[in-house]
């Protein structure tokens, strides 16, 4: 057994895919590479991959990571090679690592998500984007609800929060920096944020045109963040 | 090209339908190009994408270097409202260029009740519905698929119709636009529809003239050029071995119908069902070797991933090495992870044996397809299956540990009796009672589905008048009655959108008045029964004048002559009403794939010969 750890992209071309479909596409990518993957046991089996955490459908990322396991180890380089000739476009393979075998699952230690959310500005609105921005920033307590098709959660949104939203206007539109923590009882999407920064906070944009890219995933401390892959 | 705002994909649900960039799409720059092609099918992305024909043809005309063929289906209509709102005109996913800018537009023709997204689909782009009112400017708009062999309802909306098997003729319709636009479109649109017709196979409907009679029966169909013959002959392909293959498809991202490898094994059943249109379309048999199949099987997984192959055919158990060509390819792919299924099983313990060597997941239940519930009336549509072949194929799955069974029937049928219906709820019983003296225990679980029949053109049931919808539905109630084990589950089909269905299946060019009616009137997606509209159809035909029952249930005199007889399947009417009378008379028809001819017609008439790599040896 060997434990291959990729750090891809989900680039503009498939921005509109779900996290399964994600998955399956690079199932199927990694079948045409002729890669020698382990499969599990029993009635049904399936690849051994795993990711360090879903991306919504609408969302890019430029750091995804994902576990994958072979039979055999293959030359990292011819591996890397093979897989990368199959991907189809949006999927960019970045960098590439074996592990030992007993490296915790990603799932388990990536704790920090970065994002950009890029959308357009509303003109002419009173409150500025500086003044929400501040305004959510200093609130000690948001809370949210978040309804899905299971039924209503409410949800205390700053302790998700790593550090204060940095917001940058350039032209017709501003850029958020969000930094949100990944924990073993839950997180909240950046999507879930932009919908309360506009609806509480009363942030002056066109929220159905924002484009949510997700810059980094991070296993951080107090003092450290370090990639999965660098560690 | 189009752009799309983040906004719109944000809003509608699986977006990933309307963004292309899939695996194995091909994009090319059209001005490199002589010939672009939109290859269509009327209904959603997940239908669309699933539909073995056109994946066929998108690699055919790809591979041409003087061709570009991209794909485009119905927007959902979540889509469609946005496309509306937002001025966004029907685009391809491969360039998104406006479809309105291709040479050609081919719509893949499955289901009668798919033509108003077919009208819909030519609106979204900006093309005029009436060919009439197309010029030499606007694209070509060609229907193919097994409606073609009458969709004179839709004859208006269509430049021309492909009959049979696409493989040759698509090539051939190719050059000959690339060639009239090479000419400067030398004699305009009617110009090119006169070459067109010279095609073996290709219909053009505006080149013959209906005449109709005083009872509203069609009295001739005639050619008004000489360039247009009297009777358009189907296309077939006589060795499906030397025909290209769909070896690299599209790999959607989202799931679709059939997600996985397609590997069809032959093509044409003569089995004789007398109530199936495709048994009579797609002949004769004409089997891949098992090395082809192995050939295509490798290069599939090479090309796609897929880790599952479907072995399609009509009925993929009569394949005569199937047994060899299974090991074979279990042998050759298990370590790749891939494994082989039967989309359906033949009533026979054979092809339990065989599901239980594939290892067919157990939950998903084993499906068989007795069609009638008594074998009086599984005589009168020549479905070879006694009871005792379905004792035998249920005992034989039990006793291999499946406890969940589906059986397919159909209502409605020449000759059936309320004791032919109640047969059905028999057989159900049966299957329960079978269960018990297998394994001992209780708690099979059986499925019933009953489709309400449909006749169609080029069967032997063309002439019988259907049903009546209320018919249906008491028969339909019938049967319910008789189900009340719990074990048992009964799904039925929609009475009304069945006679619709059987309307349009064997109606002629005045239909398309009634479409063009009902689709102005909000009717889209009529396959699916949430967006079914059977009001805004049956205005329709009011607002027409045309009584929908003369189509659907009246029952024709053999001599009538239908509006589909100057389109030929090779098989000839003769051979239809000899079915028909051999159906009342409840006498059995040979299989003539290994069995005596039954002279249908259409090896002499197509110069084909069936081909049975079991007749071989």
């Amino acid at each position: 057994m060997a434990k291959l750890r990729l750090e891809i992209t989900k680039g503009e071309e498939i921005r509109y895919i779900s996290h399964l479909d994600y998955a399956s596409a690079i199932e199927r990518a990694i079948i045409r590479a002729k890669l020698p993957a382990a499969y599990s046991e029993g009635f049904n089996p399936h690849m051994k991959l795993s990711f360090a955490s879903a991306l919504a459908v609408g969302v890019t990322s430029q750091a995804e990571y994902m576990d994958i396991e072979f039979k055999k180890e293959v030359n990292l380089g011819e591996g890397v090679r093979r897989i990368a000739a199959a991907l189809p476009p949006g999927i960019m393979v970045k960098s590439a690592k074996y592990m030992p075998a007993s490296v915790p699952a990603l799932m388990a230690i990536v704790n920090l998500a970065t994002y950009d959310v890029i959308v357009p500005f509303r003109v002419g609105e009173f409150v500025s984007v500086e003044e929400s921005i501040r305004r959510f920033n200093e609130t000690q307590e948001v809370l949210y609800t978040r309804e899905t098709p299971k039924g209503r959660k409410e949800i205390e949104v700053k302790q998700y929060i790593a550090r204060p939203i940095i917001a940058i206007q350039q032209d017709s539109l501003v850029k958020l920096a969000i930094d949100i923590k990944i924990t073993q009882t839950g997180s909240i999407k950046p999507g879930e944020i932009l919908e309360l920064l506009v609806d509480m906070f009363e942030l002056a944009v066109d929220r159905d045109r924002a484009l949510i890219n997700r810059t980094g995933l991070y296993v951080a401390n107090d003092k450290t963040r370090v990639n999965p892959i660098e560690l | 090209m189009i752009t799309l705002d983040p906004a719109i994909l944000n809003r509608v649900i699986k977006p990933a339908r309307y963004t292309g960039n899939e695996w194995n799409s091909v994009k090319k720059d059209h001005s490199t190009v002589a010939v672009t092609v939109a290859l269509a099918l009327p209904d959603v992305y997940e239908v669309g994408m699933s539909n073995l024909g056109l994946k066929i043809l998108y690699q055919i005309l790809n591979n041409r270097t003087d061709t570009a063929a991209e794909r485009v289906y119905a927007p959902w209509v979540d889509m469609e409202a946005e496309m509306r709102t937002h001025n966004i005109p029907l685009y391809t996913l491969e360039s998104l260029k406006p479809v309105a800018e291709f040479d050609i537009v081919g719509f893949s023709l499955q289901y009668e009740m798919s033509y108003s997204n077919v009208l819909n689909m030519l609106d979204l782009a900006g093309i005029p519905l009436l060919a009439a009112e197309r010029d030499e400017n606007e694209p070509l708009i060609v229907g193919g698929g097994p409606c073609t062999f009458n969709a004179e309802p839709a004859a208006d909306f269509f430049d021309c119709f492909i009959l049979g098997e696409g493989e040759e003729i698509i090539e051939d319709m190719v050059e000959v636009v690339s060639a009239w636009k090479q000419a400067n479109k030398a004699d305009g649109r009617l110009g090119l529809l006169k070459k067109l017709a010279q095609i073996e196979g290709m219909y053009v409907p505006s080149l013959y003239d209906v005449t109709y009679n005083a009872d509203g029966t069609v009295a001739q169909v005639v050619p008004n050029c000489a360039e247009a013959s009297f009777v358009v002959t189907k296309r077939v392909v006589k060795d499906l071995n030397t025909v290209e293959y769909a070896t690299r498809p599209v790999l959607p991202y989202l799931d679709i119908v059939h997600d996985r490898i397609m590997l069809e094994l032959f093509r044409g059943c003569t089995r004789g069902c007398r109530f199936c249109q495709a048994g009579v379309l797609y002949r004769p048999v004409r089997e891949r070797t098992p090395e082809t199949l192995l050939k295509i099987a490798n290069e599939l997984v090479d090309s796609t991933g897929y880790s599952e192959i479907s072995l399609t055919s009509l009925s993929s158990a009569d394949y005569s090495c199937l047994p060899d060509v299974v090991q074979s390819l279990v042998d050759e792919l298990k370590d790749q992870g891939v494994s082989i299924s039967l989309p359906s099983l033949r009533i026979d313990s054979f092809s339990i044996e065989l599901a239980q060597k594939l290892q067919q997941v157990r939950k998903s239940g084993l499906t068989f397809a007795p069609e009638a519930g008594t074998q009086r009336l599984r005589d009168v549509i020549n479905k070879g299956v006694t009871e005792k072949n379905l004792e035998d194929a249920v005992s034989a799955a039990f006793a291999a540990g499946w406890s969940t069974v589906k059986l397919y029937f159909m209502m409605g049928l020449p000759t059936e009796t309320d004791e032919d219906v109640l047969g059905i709820a028999k057989l159900a019983y049966r299957v329960l009672e079978i269960y018990k003296q297998v394994t001992g225990r209780r708690g099979a679980k059986v499925t019933i589905s009953v489709a309400c029949f449909v006749p169609k053109p080029h069967t032997p049931f063309q002439w019988f008048g259907q049903d009546m919808a209320a018919e249906f539905e008491r028969k339909q109630r019938l049967l319910k009655a008789e189900l009340r084990d719990r074990n048992i589950s009964f799904n039925w089909h929609d009475a009304r959108t069945s006679f619709l269905e059987g309307a349009f299946a064997r109606g002629d060019r005045r239909l398309g008045q009634v479409l063009l009616t009902a689709w102005q009137n909000g009717a889209r997606f009529d396959g699916w029964s949430e967006h079914f509209k059977y009001n805004v159809w049956i205005e329709a035909f009011k607002a027409a004048e045309i009584d929908p029952h003369f189509y659907a249930t009246r029952e024709r005199t053999i001599d009538e002559v239908m509006p589909w007889d100057h389109l030929s399947s090779g098989a000839t009417k003769v051979f239809l009403a000899r079915e028909y009378l051999n159906a009342i008379g409840e006498v059995l028809t040979s299989d003539c794939r290994r069995d005596q001819c039954s002279a249908c017609g259409v090896c002499p008439e197509l110069d084909v010969k069936v081909i049975d790599w079991g007749n071989k040896a």
